[in-house]
């Protein structure tokens, strides 16, 4: 989840009429988490389908909806002007085809909002903007760039001075040696022809989705505003540009047009949409009974207009707010708005009856002897390590089935075999007590399509006198009192266990898994100092019945 | 109140010094059979129950010296004297018999009257049967005995003959019975234990502390109404994110959050009409071109709702409430408060009663069975739920609100491409975090830890 620092001293300034403790604790109602506090600042966690909240202008314009200070849908008045325009030129088409943009004008811009402003595109970027292959955003001084703008190509040695560089660079050398150009270059990987805006005097005035011009940089000098969002999508690229215009005009801008014409690209409209909401919808999914008048100014405090019409509600709204798929969306608008902590619980009794998996009540069982034998219940990740699972068990690996780009050396494989967590688990115990008698059950894997899982059970007991009549006696006792199943043993090999004391387990006919006494040489790797017996079978063929 | 219950050990002590009441250490040993150190602990335990006195005194041991010996074997020299005179009178020839104690013989015999002597004769006049001293002699031995063991005048006359009896000073502890333990009656309490005494630990074999807890939710949530179904750990990402309405570019299902497995991807994932439908309905919504191959590609499930999903898909059920229960996995950096597998839970109600305030009933009423009842509901935000809520419990032991499990109701961007036609609410979350409360870890790393330590100790403090 993204993370907005920011001051109670300016939301309070913003929202108005509101005291630290009502908005402290009124957060949590817009959906807002409070990571942590440290005086006036606050740090708050937002969910990335309300990028609006990425600001405190953002969020003061929902806390003003929640607090019932102001409500409604916040209208964006943008002055139509024919001062401002952009070309588009069809050479884009396949590289980054559309752009669309806004002018914000005579705002106050501190080294706060310009802070804000960062962190805000950057939150935008990394979420709806997809790590900006979707769309992305340029935020320029207006009054350094000369109008009418062109989006067009050019190719890879085009030079110009981009923000916080020094000097001039080729868009070659922007992609090769700037953090941004290698973190975002693959975008364009698949073209010759680099995306560019320039303007009235070909100056360029942004290499999207890559970095922008250092003339063009916003500094607390800068009193007009020239935001451009480039995409693969025009209704992404118009979304994304929705939200900051909302955010700047709250901020205190007043927003002008920019006319943008070509190659399929044209002159954003940021205009409201109408949908419409059923009141027993709302009643039924919520489980209340709210009348129309309840339902609308619950829904104007969430920020959205609403009137009825007929049976039904018409909700308008903004742009900014295309979290809103359909009338579902608008059902916990309602919810929002008539405050969350307002929602008393019910309980309706069941209708159903309710029943344990048989499977679980087996292993349960299975469990039960296993203690009673005196045997204490271990657990172990699925995701295990080469390590344990074959080189220190002396096993050697049929087909391995790993994971891609584990954070973790010691969880890239999936386990096919229980027994060598137990003995690793020993290894980590050799300070304790003795005897020790570890059991597990779980699931392993093999590899297949669709990749095999199956229930494994293993034992597994340490001490001076461990030897293979002792744990076959407990197997023996344990599938005879869970499952009424005799075992029987045969002669086997297997390089975890000692040659001349490992057998197969065999029932019905039918060889289930292994028993001994453990190869030496894994104890003493382990530099565990008392023999080690175990065994594990598979109970998923013969033994657990499902229903 | 005393216990009248004794060791072995403690009978044994009590009983001999019944017959022999102020004895040292080392006589015990010889009366009891005891070792030295089952003596030591003996006197040890009767001194703590106030039951026998130890005083460190000063014994005089008497054994006997060379001429003491000598008479031992051969008798007292008086003794000697006298029976020659049963045979013999002349007095040169008992000089000659006797040797040297003679002289003192002869003066020891003169002087208690029990001789007659002339100048060359020496007749028996009316000697006692026992000489004194004798007695002594006898009962010394070869022994080394307190003079309080014997008769003190018997023993002067020994004491002051040269040789006779060796006199040293002991300093020693000497062992006796209180009033109470005197009056004690040994048969009265024997058969009993010490049902007071310390005992030591006994390593417990038990289950796991976590499967504990998840036994006890499982329990919950089947006398809540729920039915427990079963699905894969590993699976297609049609189910684990596709058919949860989470896009195929989203972040959540990029490899440093999601475990995918190395080169594997699924043959068969869902019918030709259920992958229709769900890629119509993110084409429509989220405006990108959905991927079959990236459906495909297997991963290790990242919640358990991949299986309720899958299960309302096949079932299509009018009212039903089930829940999954199993490990989950995140491609995370292990931590105290992050692992790579873990265990969730989810469950879902199918029905007429299916709206947001009855979800929160069944989460008040979960809560209140595990023991907690301070709550609260705040908004947020699933990709696959609308409304969404998260519960807040509040952590007595941290002081503060942390958050449990999530819960909200199916998108309509989820169950109608799915076929589902009804509400179905949705709740779940990780059962370690509930652990962690039972039994008050900081550390979830623990419960994977297998340290026996902690397991053969690990107690609820919930």
């Amino acid at each position: 989840m993204p993370v907005v620092e920011l001051s109670y001293s300016s939301l309070q300034k913003l929202i108005g009429k509101a005291s630290k403790k009502q908005i402290a604790d009124s957060l949590p109602f817009l959906g807002l988490d409070i990571e942590s506090e440290d005086k006036d600042l606050v740090r708050i966690e937002y969910s990335p389908n309300r990028p609006d909240y990425s600001t405190d202008f953002g969020i003061a314009l929902g806390m003003q909806g929640l607090l019932g200070i102001k409500t409604g849908a916040v209208k964006l008045k943008i002055k139509k002007s024919k001062q401002y325009s952009i070309s588009v030129k069809p050479d884009v088409a396949k590289v980054r085809p559309f752009v669309t943009g806004i002018v914000a004008k005579n705002g106050k811009i501190d080294d706060k909002t310009i802070k804000q402003l960062m962190a805000m595109q950057e939150d935008l970027h990394f979420g709806i903007g997809r790590k900006r292959k979707k769309s992305s955003i340029g935020i320029h001084d207006l009054d350094k760039i000369q109008f009418p703008l062109v989006y067009t190509t050019s190719d890879r040695k085009h030079k110009f001075t981009p923000l916080n560089s020094g000097k001039e660079l080729s868009i070659d050398e922007i992609l090769k040696t700037t953090e941004v150009g290698e973190d975002y270059g693959d975008l364009l990987a698949n073209s010759s022809k680099m995306p560019l805006i320039l303007d009235a005097n070909k100056e360029i005035v942004s290499f999207p989705p890559i970095i922008n011009a250092a003339v063009t940089t916003v500094t607390t000098k800068t009193k007009n505003l020239f935001v451009e969002v480039t995409g693969i999508n025009k209704d992404d690229a118009e979304d994304m540009l929705s939200v900051v215009a909302t955010i700047l005009q709250s901020a205190g801008f007043s927003l002008e047009s920019v006319q943008i014409s070509g190659a399929k690209n044209s002159t954003p409209k940021l205009a409201e949409r109408k949908m419409t909401v059923s009141p027993s919808l709302i009643n039924q999914t919520l489980g209340l009974n709210l009348n129309t008048s309840k339902i609308i100014s619950s829904l104007k405090k969430s920020r959205l207009d609403a009137s009825a019409k007929g049976k039904n509600i018409v909700c308008v709204i903004p742009a900014y707010r295309f979290d809103i798929f359909g009338p579902m969306d608008l059902v916990e608008e309602v919810a929002l708005g008539y405050g969350i902590q307002n929602l008393e619980p019910t309980l309706s009794p069941s209708q159903t009856l309710g029943q344990t998996n048989p499977v679980s009540l087996q292993l349960k069982s299975l469990s039960q002897t296993m203690i009673g034998l005196g045997y204490l219940e271990a657990l172990n990740s699925s995701l295990t390590s080469i390590r344990v699972l074959y080189e220190m068990a002396n096993r050697e690996p049929k087909t391995i089935i790993s994971v891609r780009d584990s954070k973790s050396q010691e969880h890239t494989i999936l386990r096919d075999s229980i027994l060598p967590g137990l003995l690793e688990n020993l290894s980590k115990n050799i300070h304790e007590s003795y005897p020790q008698k570890l059991f597990e059950t779980g699931t392993v894997f093999s590899s297949g399509n669709p990749v095999s899982e199956k229930t494994s059970f293993s034992g597994i007991s340490a001490h001076q006198d461990a030897n293979f009549t002792e744990i076959k006696s407990v197997l023996q006792s344990a599938l005879k009192t869970g499952f009424d199943l005799e075992i029987k043993t045969k002669t086997t090999e297997q390089p975890s266990f000692e040659k001349g004391h490992c057998a197969d387990v065999i029932i019905n006919g039918k060889t289930i898994g292994v028993i001994g006494e453990i190869n030496s040489k894994i104890i003493e790797n382990y530099k565990i100092r008392v023999p080690v017996v175990g065994f594990e079978i598979s109970l998923s063929e013969s033994i657990l019945k499902s229903l | 109140m005393l216990s009248q219950v004794f060791h072995d050990i403690e009978k044994k002590i009590i009983a001999s010094l019944k017959d022999n009441p102020k004895q040292t250490p080392e006589n015990l040993e010889k009366s009891t059979k005891l070792s030295p150190d089952q003596i030591r602990r003996g006197i040890e335990w009767l001194k703590l129950k106030e039951l026998a006195n130890v005083d460190e005194s000063k014994t005089s041991i008497v054994s006997l010296g060379k001429n003491g010996k000598e008479s031992l074997e051969k008798g007292l020299p008086e003794r000697r004297l006298l029976d020659l005179l049963k045979t013999k009178s002349k007095l040169s020839d008992l000089q000659k018999e006797l040797g040297p104690v003679f002289g003192p013989a002869m003066g020891l015999a003169r002087k208690n009257n029990w001789v007659e002597a002339t100048a060359d004769n020496v007749t028996l006049k009316n000697p006692p049967d026992v000489l004194p001293g004798e007695k002594s002699l006898k009962q010394i031995g070869e022994q080394k005995l307190s003079v309080e063991q014997l008769e003190k005048d018997d023993l002067s006359g020994l004491l002051r003959r040269p040789y006779f009896v060796v006199e040293e000073v002991l300093k020693a502890k000497e062992i006796s019975l209180t009033d109470s333990a005197k009056s004690l009656n040994l048969d009265a309490s024997s058969g009993g234990i010490d049902v007071e005494a310390a005992v030591p630990a006994t390593n417990v074999a038990r289950t796991h502390p976590l499967k504990d807890t998840i036994d006890e939710i499982r329990e919950i949530f089947v006398t809540l109404g729920f039915s427990e179904i079963y699905g894969n750990m590993t699976q297609s990402s049609f189910w684990n994110f596709d058919a949860l309405f989470t896009p195929q570019d989203h972040p959540a299902r990029e490899l440093q959050d999601t475990f995918y497995l190395d080169g594997i991807s699924a043959k068969k994932i869902a019918t030709p009409e259920q992958i229709k439908k769900v890629s119509e309905s993110h084409k429509k919504n989220w405006r990108y071109q959905w991927d079959i191959n990236e459906a495909r590609k297997m991963v290790l499930r990242t919640h358990t709702t991949c299986v309720t999903i899958k299960h309302l898909a096949e079932a299509k059920p009018d009212e039903a409430r089930v829940f999954s229960l199993g490990r989950v996995f995140r491609n995370e950096k292990v931590s105290y408060k992050h692992l790579v597998e873990f265990n969730q839970i989810e469950g879902v109600v199918v029905g007429k009663d299916a709206n947001l305030r009855n979800l929160m009933g069944i989460q008040r009423e979960f809560y209140k069975r595990i023991g907690i009842t301070k709550i609260k509901f705040w908004p947020t935000f699933f990709p696959y739920t609308e409304p969404s809520l998260q519960t807040m419990v509040y952590n007595d032991r941290l002081g503060k609100w942390v958050e449990l499990f999530g819960m909200g109701i199916f998108r309509p961007e989820v169950t109608k491409p799915l076929g589902i036609t009804k509400h179905v609410l949705a709740w779940g979350g990780g059962i370690e975090r509930i652990a962690m409360l039972k039994y008050g870890l900081d550390d979830v790393r623990e419960f994977y830890n297998n340290n026996l330590n902690w397991l053969r100790s690990a107690t609820k403090c919930q």
